[in-house]
């Protein structure tokens, strides 16, 4: 099974610059968690933010929603790709203690993001109907 | 695509809630989500500068004028330079 099976296809960014309270709307619009940041203009991603950074860094620290993502963004991004085996993304998940990677395809253009949930949902899918999933 | 930043903030206020809004994008979000009135005339025209914007047919200060005749239109109180 391949990443590109399970994966979130997903193509929307929002900028360093960008309101805490602008990127949570925009999870809410696109029923996302995770939102990698581009450099407008120039297209390098250079982080992610999640709904739990937003909880954890905002809300409960008392910070206000204008805040800027960048302060709160995580910095840099692992990733992996496409044609990746799931085992093999959830390997690098476990090493990393992380939860999600985005993913990249065969142009190293961002196609989407994949997470651990997903890829043991579809782990436990596969042991239930007997087999090692689709090939 | 026109949808990062406006040259301004738009901050639209009502009891208990701020809205702040600085791209075409958001301001889309926000009228189709979070509007508490969806049936004005000035709500609609806003809704089509957005997506004029968005798709690179007009300007994003365009749909950040509609926008701020759309916050007048539902009651918020507005604050913005420009």
């Amino acid at each position: 099974m391949k990443v590109r099976d399970v994966m979130t296809r997903q193509v929307v960014t929002a900028a360093p610059t960008d309101s805490v309270q602008a990127v949570a709307r925009l999870m809410v619009d696109t029923d996302t968690g995770a939102i990698p940041i581009e450099v407008p203009g120039v297209g390098n991603l250079v982080g992610i933010i999640t709904d739990r950074d937003i909880v954890m860094r905002i809300v409960a620290e008392g910070r206000a929603s204008t805040t800027a993502v960048s302060e709160i963004m995580t910095v840099g991004l692992e990733g992996c790709q496409e044609d990746d085996e799931i085992d093999e993304a959830a390997r690098r998940m476990t090493e990393l203690s992380m939860r999600r990677l985005v993913v990249y395809d065969a142009g190293r253009e961002l196609s989407g993001i994949v997470t651990l949930a997903e890829i043991v949902a579809e782990q436990q899918r596969a042991a239930r109907h007997g087999g090692g999933g689709r090939e | 695509m026109n949808d990062r930043l406006w040259s301004e903030a738009v901050i639209l206020e009502a009891p208990d809630r701020q809205l702040r809004v600085e791209s075409t994008r958001d301001a889309d979000i926000c009228l189709r989500r979070y509007w508490p009135v969806q049936d004005g005339r000035a709500w609609e025209l806003a809704r089509e500068a957005c997506q004029r914007a968005l798709a690179g047919h007009a300007s994003p200060d365009s749909a950040r004028r509609a926008f701020i005749e759309a916050a007048r239109e539902a009651g918020f109180d507005l604050r913005a330079w420009t």
